[in-house]
Protein backbone atom coordinates (compact mmCIF):
# COMPACT_ATOMS: atom_id res chain seq x y z
CA UNK A 1 0.00 0.00 0.00
CA UNK A 2 2.60 2.55 0.76
CA UNK A 3 4.40 1.45 -2.29
CA UNK A 4 1.58 2.14 -4.16
CA UNK A 5 1.29 5.22 -2.23
CA UNK A 6 4.98 6.53 -3.14
CA UNK A 7 3.93 5.85 -6.95
CA UNK A 8 1.24 7.41 -7.53
CA UNK A 9 1.16 11.28 -6.41
CA UNK A 10 -1.81 11.19 -4.50
CA UNK A 11 -0.29 14.84 -2.56
CA UNK A 12 0.35 16.25 -5.72
CA UNK A 13 -3.30 15.47 -7.04
CA UNK A 14 -4.72 16.96 -3.52
CA UNK A 15 -2.53 20.33 -3.96
CA UNK A 16 -3.81 20.78 -7.45
CA UNK A 17 -6.78 19.97 -6.57
CA UNK A 18 -6.57 23.03 -4.18
CA UNK A 19 -5.36 25.34 -6.63
CA UNK A 20 -7.55 24.40 -9.41
CA UNK A 21 -10.47 25.31 -7.14
CA UNK A 22 -9.01 29.28 -6.31
CA UNK A 23 -8.49 29.44 -9.78
CA UNK A 24 -11.64 28.57 -11.08
CA UNK A 25 -13.40 30.71 -8.24
CA UNK A 26 -11.53 33.44 -9.47
CA UNK A 27 -11.50 33.22 -12.96
CA UNK A 28 -15.63 32.73 -12.73
CA UNK A 29 -15.93 35.99 -10.65
CA UNK A 30 -12.91 38.21 -12.01
CA UNK A 31 -15.61 40.46 -13.64
CA UNK A 32 -16.90 43.67 -11.27
CA UNK A 33 -20.29 42.44 -12.19
CA UNK A 34 -21.35 42.50 -8.41
CA UNK A 35 -25.17 41.52 -9.35
CA UNK A 36 -24.62 38.18 -10.09
CA UNK A 37 -21.06 36.88 -8.47
CA UNK A 38 -19.82 38.06 -5.54
CA UNK A 39 -15.63 39.21 -6.01
CA UNK A 40 -13.57 36.58 -4.62
CA UNK A 41 -9.94 37.77 -5.29
CA UNK A 42 -7.78 40.12 -2.81
CA UNK A 43 -7.01 42.60 -5.48
CA UNK A 44 -8.00 46.11 -4.80
CA UNK A 45 -8.39 48.19 -8.28
CA UNK A 46 -7.77 51.27 -6.24
CA UNK A 47 -8.33 54.56 -8.17
CA UNK A 48 -11.00 52.88 -10.54
CA UNK A 49 -12.77 51.16 -7.87
CA UNK A 50 -13.68 52.31 -4.15
CA UNK A 51 -11.60 50.18 -1.43
CA UNK A 52 -13.17 47.40 0.19
CA UNK A 53 -12.60 48.67 3.94
CA UNK A 54 -12.50 46.66 6.73
CA UNK A 55 -15.18 47.74 9.02
CA UNK A 56 -13.22 49.19 11.83
CA UNK A 57 -10.84 51.17 9.59
CA UNK A 58 -10.01 54.33 11.50
CA UNK A 59 -10.03 57.26 8.99
CA UNK A 60 -11.07 60.76 9.68
CA UNK A 61 -13.11 61.95 12.35
CA UNK A 62 -16.54 63.18 11.75
CA UNK A 63 -19.54 64.28 13.96
CA UNK A 64 -22.88 62.19 13.12
CA UNK A 65 -26.36 64.11 12.61
CA UNK A 66 -29.64 62.58 14.14
CA UNK A 67 -32.48 61.51 12.13
CA UNK A 68 -33.72 64.97 12.00
CA UNK A 69 -30.17 66.51 10.20
CA UNK A 70 -29.19 67.82 13.96
CA UNK A 71 -25.10 67.42 14.84
CA UNK A 72 -25.72 64.60 18.00
CA UNK A 73 -22.64 66.33 19.64
CA UNK A 74 -23.96 67.79 23.24
CA UNK A 75 -20.19 68.92 24.47
CA UNK A 76 -19.43 67.16 27.11
CA UNK A 77 -15.96 67.59 26.42
CA UNK A 78 -14.88 64.23 27.24
CA UNK A 79 -13.33 63.44 23.68
CA UNK A 80 -11.60 67.06 24.00
CA UNK A 81 -10.15 65.79 27.68
CA UNK A 82 -9.28 62.34 26.35
CA UNK A 83 -7.18 63.27 23.67
CA UNK A 84 -3.95 62.22 23.66
CA UNK A 85 -2.48 64.88 21.54
CA UNK A 86 -5.26 67.47 21.88
CA UNK A 87 -6.66 67.94 18.61
CA UNK A 88 -9.57 68.49 19.30
CA UNK A 89 -10.90 71.87 20.70
CA UNK A 90 -14.71 72.50 21.21
CA UNK A 91 -16.47 76.16 21.77
CA UNK A 92 -19.90 75.73 24.26
CA UNK A 93 -23.07 77.04 22.50
CA UNK A 94 -27.30 77.27 22.48
CA UNK A 95 -29.35 76.57 19.73
CA UNK A 96 -33.12 77.63 19.70
CA UNK A 97 -35.22 74.90 20.50
CA UNK A 98 -32.97 72.47 21.61
CA UNK A 99 -32.44 71.86 25.57
CA UNK A 100 -28.46 70.11 25.36
CA UNK A 101 -25.78 72.22 24.48
CA UNK A 102 -24.72 72.80 20.63
CA UNK A 103 -21.29 73.03 19.73
CA UNK A 104 -20.75 76.14 18.24
CA UNK A 105 -16.97 75.11 16.88
CA UNK A 106 -15.90 72.06 17.06
CA UNK A 107 -12.21 72.06 15.34
CA UNK A 108 -9.96 68.73 14.65
CA UNK A 109 -6.52 69.63 14.04
CA UNK A 110 -5.74 66.32 12.25
CA UNK A 111 -1.83 67.12 11.61
CA UNK A 112 -1.48 66.03 14.74
CA UNK A 113 -3.99 63.03 15.31
CA UNK A 114 -2.75 60.05 15.98
CA UNK A 115 -6.61 57.69 15.16
CA UNK A 116 -5.82 55.72 18.33
CA UNK A 117 -9.92 56.35 18.04
CA UNK A 118 -9.99 57.23 21.99
CA UNK A 119 -12.60 59.80 21.41
CA UNK A 120 -14.86 57.92 19.98
CA UNK A 121 -14.67 55.54 22.77
CA UNK A 122 -15.09 57.98 25.44
CA UNK A 123 -18.37 59.44 23.71
CA UNK A 124 -21.21 58.93 25.35
CA UNK A 125 -23.36 59.76 23.05
CA UNK A 126 -22.10 57.87 20.54
CA UNK A 127 -21.54 61.46 18.21
CA UNK A 128 -18.40 60.98 16.40
CA UNK A 129 -17.14 58.16 14.91
CA UNK A 130 -13.70 57.73 12.39
CA UNK A 131 -15.19 57.35 9.27
CA UNK A 132 -13.80 55.29 6.43
CA UNK A 133 -11.74 57.74 4.81
CA UNK A 134 -8.14 57.28 4.02
CA UNK A 135 -7.19 59.80 0.95
CA UNK A 136 -5.88 62.36 3.82
CA UNK A 137 -3.04 63.96 1.98
CA UNK A 138 -3.52 68.20 1.25
CA UNK A 139 -2.93 70.55 -0.51
CA UNK A 140 -1.68 73.21 2.14
CA UNK A 141 -1.67 73.16 5.69
CA UNK A 142 -4.79 74.54 6.39
CA UNK A 143 -6.09 71.48 4.91
CA UNK A 144 -5.37 69.64 8.20
CA UNK A 145 -7.76 71.83 10.44
CA UNK A 146 -11.05 70.81 10.03
CA UNK A 147 -14.01 72.31 11.45
CA UNK A 148 -18.12 72.12 10.83
CA UNK A 149 -18.20 74.80 8.67
CA UNK A 150 -16.27 76.25 5.47
CA UNK A 151 -15.33 73.78 2.20
CA UNK A 152 -11.89 73.64 2.22
CA UNK A 153 -11.84 72.50 6.30
CA UNK A 154 -15.53 71.32 6.55
CA UNK A 155 -15.15 67.77 8.14
CA UNK A 156 -18.17 66.39 6.74
CA UNK A 157 -17.26 67.48 3.27
CA UNK A 158 -14.80 64.61 1.51
CA UNK A 159 -11.02 65.23 1.69
CA UNK A 160 -9.32 67.93 -0.69
CA UNK A 161 -7.63 64.54 -2.91
CA UNK A 162 -10.89 62.31 -1.81
CA UNK A 163 -13.03 65.09 -3.94
CA UNK A 164 -10.91 64.03 -6.78
CA UNK A 165 -11.40 60.42 -6.41
CA UNK A 166 -12.64 58.64 -10.03
CA UNK A 167 -13.93 55.40 -8.50
CA UNK A 168 -16.94 54.17 -9.70
CA UNK A 169 -19.98 55.14 -7.08
CA UNK B 1 -4.65 10.15 -44.56
CA UNK B 2 -2.69 10.18 -48.12
CA UNK B 3 -1.28 13.82 -49.42
CA UNK B 4 -1.59 14.12 -53.29
CA UNK B 5 1.89 13.85 -54.65
CA UNK B 6 1.88 17.29 -56.47
CA UNK B 7 4.77 18.06 -58.78
CA UNK B 8 6.61 21.14 -57.23
CA UNK B 9 9.87 22.98 -58.72
CA UNK B 10 12.86 23.03 -56.93
CA UNK B 11 12.20 27.09 -56.52
CA UNK B 12 8.43 26.19 -55.39
CA UNK B 13 9.50 23.54 -52.81
CA UNK B 14 12.08 26.14 -51.12
CA UNK B 15 9.80 29.40 -51.30
CA UNK B 16 6.88 27.08 -49.65
CA UNK B 17 9.19 25.82 -47.01
CA UNK B 18 10.70 29.27 -46.38
CA UNK B 19 6.48 30.41 -46.02
CA UNK B 20 6.09 27.15 -43.63
CA UNK B 21 9.46 28.21 -41.28
CA UNK B 22 7.83 32.02 -41.33
CA UNK B 23 4.58 31.01 -40.25
CA UNK B 24 5.44 28.68 -37.12
CA UNK B 25 8.12 31.28 -36.35
CA UNK B 26 4.99 33.87 -36.06
CA UNK B 27 3.19 31.50 -34.50
CA UNK B 28 5.75 30.72 -31.83
CA UNK B 29 6.91 34.11 -31.18
CA UNK B 30 3.06 35.44 -30.78
CA UNK B 31 2.56 32.54 -29.10
CA UNK B 32 5.17 32.75 -26.22
CA UNK B 33 4.88 36.47 -25.05
CA UNK B 34 0.63 35.13 -24.97
CA UNK B 35 1.99 32.68 -22.44
CA UNK B 36 4.14 35.28 -20.08
CA UNK B 37 1.15 36.84 -19.86
CA UNK B 38 -0.86 33.80 -18.89
CA UNK B 39 1.23 33.15 -16.70
CA UNK B 40 0.71 35.83 -14.65
CA UNK B 41 -3.04 35.81 -14.97
CA UNK B 42 -3.24 32.26 -13.69
CA UNK B 43 -0.65 32.77 -11.31
CA UNK B 44 -2.35 35.53 -9.76
CA UNK B 45 -6.13 34.20 -9.79
CA UNK B 46 -4.81 30.69 -7.99
CA UNK B 47 -3.29 32.77 -5.30
CA UNK B 48 -6.45 35.01 -5.53
CA UNK B 49 -5.19 37.80 -6.95
CA UNK B 50 -6.03 39.61 -10.32
CA UNK B 51 -2.47 39.17 -12.11
CA UNK B 52 -2.03 41.63 -14.62
CA UNK B 53 -4.48 44.26 -14.64
CA UNK B 54 -3.01 47.78 -16.52
CA UNK B 55 0.07 49.15 -17.41
CA UNK B 56 1.80 51.47 -15.80
CA UNK B 57 1.04 55.13 -15.38
CA UNK B 58 -2.79 54.96 -13.98
CA UNK B 59 -5.56 56.46 -15.75
CA UNK B 60 -3.22 59.62 -16.96
CA UNK B 61 -0.48 60.01 -19.61
CA UNK B 62 0.47 57.76 -22.74
CA UNK B 63 -1.41 54.85 -21.15
CA UNK B 64 -3.82 56.42 -19.46
CA UNK B 65 -6.86 55.86 -22.65
CA UNK B 66 -5.86 52.11 -23.01
CA UNK B 67 -5.97 51.95 -18.95
CA UNK B 68 -9.30 53.55 -19.11
CA UNK B 69 -10.64 50.93 -21.21
CA UNK B 70 -9.06 48.13 -19.64
CA UNK B 71 -10.99 49.35 -16.89
CA UNK B 72 -14.39 49.62 -18.02
CA UNK B 73 -13.27 45.71 -19.66
CA UNK B 74 -13.52 44.49 -16.13
CA UNK B 75 -16.95 44.67 -16.18
CA UNK B 76 -17.40 42.28 -18.77
CA UNK B 77 -17.48 38.54 -17.95
CA UNK B 78 -15.22 37.28 -20.72
CA UNK B 79 -13.58 40.27 -21.44
CA UNK B 80 -11.96 40.63 -18.14
CA UNK B 81 -9.54 37.84 -17.97
CA UNK B 82 -8.26 40.17 -21.11
CA UNK B 83 -7.30 42.83 -19.19
CA UNK B 84 -3.63 43.80 -19.07
CA UNK B 85 -2.72 42.07 -22.66
CA UNK B 86 -1.43 44.60 -23.97
CA UNK B 87 1.82 43.70 -20.87
CA UNK B 88 3.06 41.19 -23.42
CA UNK B 89 3.64 43.86 -25.67
CA UNK B 90 5.23 46.09 -23.09
CA UNK B 91 7.36 43.49 -21.84
CA UNK B 92 8.62 42.43 -25.19
CA UNK B 93 9.56 45.91 -25.98
CA UNK B 94 11.39 46.48 -22.69
CA UNK B 95 13.45 43.29 -23.09
CA UNK B 96 14.41 44.72 -26.78
CA UNK B 97 15.55 48.10 -25.51
CA UNK B 98 17.08 47.23 -22.60
CA UNK B 99 21.41 47.72 -22.49
CA UNK B 100 22.95 44.66 -23.50
CA UNK B 101 26.29 44.20 -20.86
CA UNK B 102 28.75 42.05 -21.52
CA UNK B 103 30.64 41.60 -18.19
CA UNK B 104 34.72 42.87 -18.71
CA UNK B 105 36.05 39.26 -17.59
CA UNK B 106 33.13 37.33 -19.87
CA UNK B 107 34.48 35.07 -22.96
CA UNK B 108 32.82 37.43 -25.45
CA UNK B 109 32.48 34.73 -27.90
CA UNK B 110 30.79 31.96 -25.62
CA UNK B 111 28.68 34.37 -23.77
CA UNK B 112 27.02 35.14 -27.48
CA UNK B 113 26.78 32.09 -28.82
CA UNK B 114 25.17 30.59 -25.56
CA UNK B 115 21.73 32.36 -26.16
CA UNK B 116 21.67 31.47 -29.89
CA UNK B 117 22.24 27.46 -29.56
CA UNK B 118 19.24 27.61 -26.84
CA UNK B 119 17.22 29.55 -29.31
CA UNK B 120 18.07 27.15 -32.19
CA UNK B 121 17.84 24.15 -30.40
CA UNK B 122 14.40 25.17 -29.13
CA UNK B 123 12.90 26.75 -32.43
CA UNK B 124 14.46 23.46 -34.65
CA UNK B 125 12.52 20.79 -33.23
CA UNK B 126 9.62 22.79 -34.64
CA UNK B 127 10.76 21.98 -38.14
CA UNK B 128 9.70 17.98 -37.29
CA UNK B 129 7.09 18.64 -35.03
CA UNK B 130 3.34 17.89 -37.11
CA UNK B 131 0.43 20.38 -36.10
CA UNK B 132 -2.44 18.71 -38.64
CA UNK B 133 -1.00 15.36 -40.78
CA UNK B 134 -2.01 16.23 -43.99
CA UNK B 135 -3.33 19.56 -46.09
CA UNK B 136 -4.13 22.41 -43.39
CA UNK B 137 -5.75 24.59 -46.65
CA UNK B 138 -4.38 25.44 -49.95
CA UNK B 139 -2.61 28.57 -50.93
CA UNK B 140 -4.99 31.11 -53.14
CA UNK B 141 -4.34 30.98 -56.93
CA UNK B 142 -2.97 34.76 -57.04
CA UNK B 143 -0.16 33.86 -54.40
CA UNK B 144 3.29 34.61 -56.07
CA UNK B 145 5.13 31.65 -57.20
CA UNK B 146 3.49 29.23 -54.80
CA UNK B 147 -0.02 30.02 -55.85
CA UNK B 148 -2.74 27.09 -55.38
CA UNK B 149 -0.51 24.74 -53.59
CA UNK B 150 -1.66 22.46 -50.42
CA UNK B 151 -0.27 24.30 -47.03
CA UNK B 152 0.81 21.57 -45.19
CA UNK B 153 0.42 21.02 -41.33
CA UNK B 154 4.08 20.07 -40.90
CA UNK B 155 7.72 21.74 -42.05
CA UNK B 156 9.05 18.60 -42.86
CA UNK B 157 8.24 14.98 -42.84
CA UNK B 158 11.46 13.17 -41.15
CA UNK B 159 11.19 9.32 -40.86
CA UNK B 160 12.96 9.49 -38.01
CA UNK B 161 11.34 12.45 -36.30
CA UNK B 162 11.43 11.84 -33.04
CA UNK B 163 14.96 11.23 -33.25
CA UNK B 164 15.53 14.32 -34.03
CA UNK B 165 13.39 16.13 -31.99
CA UNK B 166 14.75 14.78 -29.30
CA UNK B 167 18.54 15.10 -30.44
CA UNK B 168 18.02 18.47 -31.18
CA UNK B 169 16.45 19.27 -27.70
CA UNK B 170 19.36 17.66 -26.04
CA UNK B 171 21.68 20.56 -27.78
CA UNK B 172 19.31 23.38 -25.44
CA UNK B 173 21.35 21.94 -22.92
CA UNK B 174 25.01 23.90 -24.56
CA UNK B 175 23.71 26.88 -24.17
CA UNK B 176 22.58 27.06 -20.72
CA UNK B 177 25.49 25.14 -19.85
CA UNK B 178 27.95 27.38 -21.94
CA UNK B 179 25.91 30.41 -20.96
CA UNK B 180 26.84 29.74 -17.40
CA UNK B 181 30.84 29.51 -17.88
CA UNK B 182 31.28 31.61 -20.20
CA UNK B 183 29.77 34.28 -17.38
CA UNK B 184 32.83 34.03 -16.12
CA UNK B 185 30.99 34.21 -12.28
CA UNK B 186 30.38 31.87 -9.40
CA UNK B 187 26.10 31.78 -9.54
CA UNK B 188 25.50 31.15 -12.98
CA UNK B 189 28.05 28.10 -13.41
CA UNK B 190 26.55 26.52 -10.45
CA UNK B 191 22.76 27.29 -11.92
CA UNK B 192 24.60 25.94 -15.03
CA UNK B 193 26.11 22.69 -13.27
CA UNK B 194 23.00 21.91 -11.88
CA UNK B 195 21.32 21.97 -15.08
CA UNK B 196 23.57 19.89 -16.65
CA UNK B 197 23.25 17.04 -14.09
CA UNK B 198 19.70 17.47 -13.83
CA UNK B 199 18.87 17.37 -17.95
CA UNK B 200 21.29 14.57 -18.49
CA UNK B 201 19.18 12.93 -15.61
CA UNK B 202 16.14 13.03 -16.74
CA UNK B 203 16.77 12.94 -20.23
CA UNK B 204 16.82 9.22 -19.64
CA UNK B 205 12.96 8.46 -18.34
CA UNK B 206 12.05 10.90 -20.90
CA UNK B 207 13.43 8.83 -23.77
CA UNK B 208 12.05 5.39 -21.78
CA UNK B 209 8.85 7.21 -21.65
CA UNK B 210 8.80 8.16 -25.68
CA UNK B 211 9.71 4.76 -26.45
CA UNK B 212 6.37 3.05 -25.48
CA UNK B 213 4.31 5.19 -27.98
CA UNK B 214 7.78 4.59 -30.25
CA UNK B 215 7.29 0.49 -30.11
CA UNK B 216 3.24 0.82 -29.93
CA UNK B 217 3.16 2.64 -33.63
CA UNK B 218 6.22 1.09 -34.53
CA UNK B 219 7.32 4.00 -35.97
CA UNK B 220 9.57 7.18 -35.66
CA UNK B 221 7.79 9.63 -37.85
CA UNK B 222 5.96 12.10 -35.95
CA UNK B 223 3.12 12.31 -38.55
CA UNK B 224 2.69 8.53 -38.54
CA UNK B 225 2.97 7.75 -34.70
CA UNK B 226 0.25 10.79 -34.22
CA UNK B 227 -2.09 9.21 -36.42
CA UNK B 228 -1.74 6.04 -35.55
CA UNK B 229 -1.86 6.55 -31.36
CA UNK B 230 -5.05 8.71 -31.62
CA UNK B 231 -6.76 6.29 -34.34
CA UNK B 232 -6.00 3.55 -32.09
CA UNK B 233 -5.74 1.27 -35.78
CA UNK B 234 -3.92 -1.80 -34.96
CA UNK B 235 -3.64 -0.95 -31.08
CA UNK B 236 -4.55 -3.46 -28.29
CA UNK B 237 -7.14 -2.10 -26.38
CA UNK B 238 -5.16 -2.51 -23.38
CA UNK B 239 -2.38 -0.16 -24.63
CA UNK B 240 -4.33 1.96 -23.15
CA UNK B 241 -2.32 1.09 -19.70
CA UNK B 242 1.32 1.80 -20.71
CA UNK B 243 0.05 5.17 -22.75
CA UNK B 244 -1.30 6.62 -19.53
CA UNK B 245 1.54 5.85 -17.19
CA UNK B 246 3.74 7.24 -20.04
CA UNK B 247 2.54 10.26 -20.45
CA UNK B 248 2.22 11.56 -16.75
CA UNK B 249 6.22 10.07 -16.55
CA UNK B 250 6.33 12.14 -19.83
CA UNK B 251 5.13 15.29 -18.29
CA UNK B 252 7.14 15.27 -15.21
CA UNK B 253 10.30 15.07 -17.10
CA UNK B 254 9.33 17.80 -19.80
CA UNK B 255 8.39 19.76 -16.40
CA UNK B 256 12.96 18.88 -15.53
CA UNK B 257 13.77 19.57 -19.09
CA UNK B 258 12.13 23.09 -19.44
CA UNK B 259 13.64 23.91 -16.13
CA UNK B 260 10.50 24.76 -14.87
CA UNK B 261 8.62 24.55 -11.00
CA UNK B 262 9.30 21.78 -9.60
CA UNK B 263 12.55 21.38 -11.26
CA UNK B 264 13.32 24.74 -11.57
CA UNK B 265 16.97 24.14 -9.88
CA UNK B 266 19.00 25.73 -12.41
CA UNK B 267 17.30 29.22 -11.37
CA UNK B 268 16.92 28.79 -7.98
CA UNK B 269 16.30 32.45 -6.52
CA UNK B 270 16.16 31.87 -3.45
CA UNK B 271 19.83 30.07 -3.76
CA UNK B 272 21.62 31.32 -6.92
CA UNK B 273 20.92 34.88 -7.91
CA UNK B 274 19.36 34.09 -10.87
CA UNK B 275 20.58 30.83 -11.92
CA UNK B 276 22.28 30.79 -15.06
CA UNK B 277 21.55 34.02 -16.88
CA UNK B 278 22.40 35.92 -13.94
CA UNK B 279 25.09 38.11 -16.00
CA UNK B 280 23.14 37.68 -19.10
CA UNK B 281 20.69 41.07 -19.73
CA UNK B 282 18.91 42.72 -22.61
CA UNK B 283 17.47 40.17 -25.84
CA UNK B 284 20.70 37.86 -24.75
CA UNK B 285 18.69 37.08 -21.90
CA UNK B 286 15.56 37.24 -24.01
CA UNK B 287 17.04 34.50 -26.06
CA UNK B 288 17.02 32.36 -23.11
CA UNK B 289 13.52 32.92 -21.87
CA UNK B 290 12.08 32.79 -25.34
CA UNK B 291 13.83 28.96 -25.82
CA UNK B 292 12.68 28.34 -22.43
CA UNK B 293 8.97 28.81 -23.21
CA UNK B 294 9.77 27.59 -26.76
CA UNK B 295 10.93 24.60 -24.84
CA UNK B 296 7.57 24.41 -22.88
CA UNK B 297 5.59 24.61 -26.30
CA UNK B 298 7.48 22.00 -27.69
CA UNK B 299 6.99 19.15 -25.10
CA UNK B 300 3.09 20.48 -25.14
CA UNK B 301 2.91 19.80 -28.49
CA UNK B 302 4.96 15.77 -28.01
CA UNK B 303 2.76 15.23 -25.03
CA UNK B 304 -0.45 15.78 -27.56
CA UNK B 305 0.39 14.16 -30.45
CA UNK B 306 1.93 11.06 -28.99
CA UNK B 307 -0.65 10.41 -25.96
CA UNK B 308 -3.20 13.11 -25.67
CA UNK B 309 -4.21 12.21 -29.26
CA UNK B 310 -3.11 14.59 -31.25
CA UNK B 311 -5.17 16.64 -33.77
CA UNK B 312 -8.06 13.65 -32.98
CA UNK B 313 -10.43 14.52 -29.66
CA UNK B 314 -10.07 11.43 -27.98
CA UNK B 315 -6.68 10.72 -25.88
CA UNK B 316 -4.85 7.49 -25.58
CA UNK B 317 -6.05 5.86 -28.88
CA UNK B 318 -9.91 5.99 -27.56
CA UNK B 319 -10.84 7.48 -30.66
CA UNK B 320 -11.40 3.95 -32.28
CA UNK B 321 -15.13 4.53 -30.13
CA UNK B 322 -15.96 7.51 -32.31
CA UNK B 323 -16.42 6.04 -36.10
CA UNK B 324 -14.95 8.69 -38.71
CA UNK B 325 -18.42 9.37 -40.32
CA UNK B 326 -19.16 11.61 -37.49
CA UNK B 327 -18.83 15.21 -38.44
CA UNK B 328 -16.34 17.47 -36.38
CA UNK B 329 -15.85 14.64 -33.29
CA UNK B 330 -14.69 12.19 -35.70
CA UNK B 331 -12.57 14.25 -37.97
CA UNK B 332 -9.02 15.19 -37.33
CA UNK B 333 -9.02 19.41 -37.04
CA UNK B 334 -6.18 21.66 -35.61
CA UNK B 335 -8.53 23.23 -32.99
CA UNK B 336 -8.05 19.43 -31.25
CA UNK B 337 -4.46 20.08 -31.30
CA UNK B 338 -4.45 23.39 -30.04
CA UNK B 339 -6.70 23.00 -27.54
CA UNK B 340 -4.86 20.24 -25.99
CA UNK B 341 -1.63 22.14 -26.72
CA UNK B 342 -3.33 25.35 -24.19
CA UNK B 343 -4.25 23.09 -21.76
CA UNK B 344 -0.60 20.86 -21.11
CA UNK B 345 0.42 24.74 -21.35
CA UNK B 346 -2.19 25.59 -18.38
CA UNK B 347 -0.87 22.59 -16.68
CA UNK B 348 2.74 23.76 -16.55
CA UNK B 349 1.45 27.23 -15.21
CA UNK B 350 -0.90 25.54 -12.52
CA UNK B 351 1.49 23.19 -11.31
CA UNK B 352 4.32 26.03 -11.00
CA UNK B 353 1.40 27.94 -8.69
CA UNK B 354 1.29 24.79 -6.54
CA UNK B 355 4.38 23.30 -6.31
CA UNK B 356 7.37 23.85 -4.33
CA UNK B 357 10.73 23.82 -5.86
CA UNK B 358 12.20 20.35 -4.78
CA UNK B 359 15.73 19.76 -3.33
CA UNK B 360 18.62 18.64 -5.38
CA UNK B 361 18.97 15.40 -3.65
CA UNK B 362 15.56 14.67 -3.73
CA UNK B 363 15.19 16.12 -7.78
CA UNK B 364 18.13 12.88 -8.05
CA UNK B 365 15.69 10.57 -6.16
CA UNK B 366 13.06 11.44 -8.32
CA UNK B 367 14.41 10.75 -11.46
CA UNK B 368 16.99 7.76 -10.62
CA UNK B 369 15.08 6.04 -8.13
CA UNK B 370 11.22 6.16 -9.14
CA UNK B 371 10.90 7.30 -12.77
CA UNK B 372 13.69 5.55 -14.02
CA UNK B 373 12.31 2.01 -13.12
CA UNK B 374 8.58 2.86 -13.72
CA UNK B 375 9.36 3.68 -16.92
CA UNK B 376 11.51 0.61 -17.54
CA UNK B 377 8.20 -1.52 -16.03
CA UNK B 378 5.81 0.53 -18.69
CA UNK B 379 8.14 0.26 -21.63
CA UNK B 380 8.11 -4.04 -20.58
CA UNK B 381 4.20 -4.00 -20.23
CA UNK B 382 3.80 -1.76 -23.84
CA UNK B 383 6.49 -4.45 -25.09
CA UNK B 384 4.21 -7.47 -23.64
CA UNK B 385 0.74 -6.02 -25.08
CA UNK B 386 2.41 -5.24 -28.63
CA UNK B 387 3.64 -8.92 -28.99
CA UNK B 388 1.81 -11.23 -26.84
CA UNK B 389 -1.22 -10.26 -27.73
Amino acid sequence: MSFLRTLIPFDIAGGMKLTGRYFGKVFFSANRKKVRTEIKHFTQEYPEVAVRLQPRFRGRLTLLKDEQGEIKCVCCLACEKICPTQVITIEKGKKEGRKMPFPVRYDFEMERCIFCEFCVESCGFDSIILNHQFELAGYNREDFSLGMEGMAQNMFEPSPVGRHSVAED
Amino acid sequence: MPIQAIQMTLTQTLVMGLLQIVVVLIAVFIMVPLLTFAERKVIGYIQVRLGATRLAGGHVGITGPMNRVMWSMGKVPMLSILRGLPIFIADALKLITKEDIIPAKADRGVFTLAPIISVMAAFGVFAAVAYYPGVMFYLPKGFPIVGGLPFQGFITDVNVGLLFILGLASVGVYGIVLGAWASNSKYPLLGGLRSAAQIVSYEVPLTLSLLVPVLLAGSLNFKEMSILLATGKGLHPLAIIPLFIGFFVYLTCGFAETNRVPFDLPEAETELVAGFHTEYSGMKFGFFYLAEYANMIVVSALATAFFLGGHYLLPFGLQRFIPETVPFLGQPSFIFFLGKVCFILFVFLWVRATLPRYRYDQLMDVAWKYLLPLTLVNLFIAALIRFAF
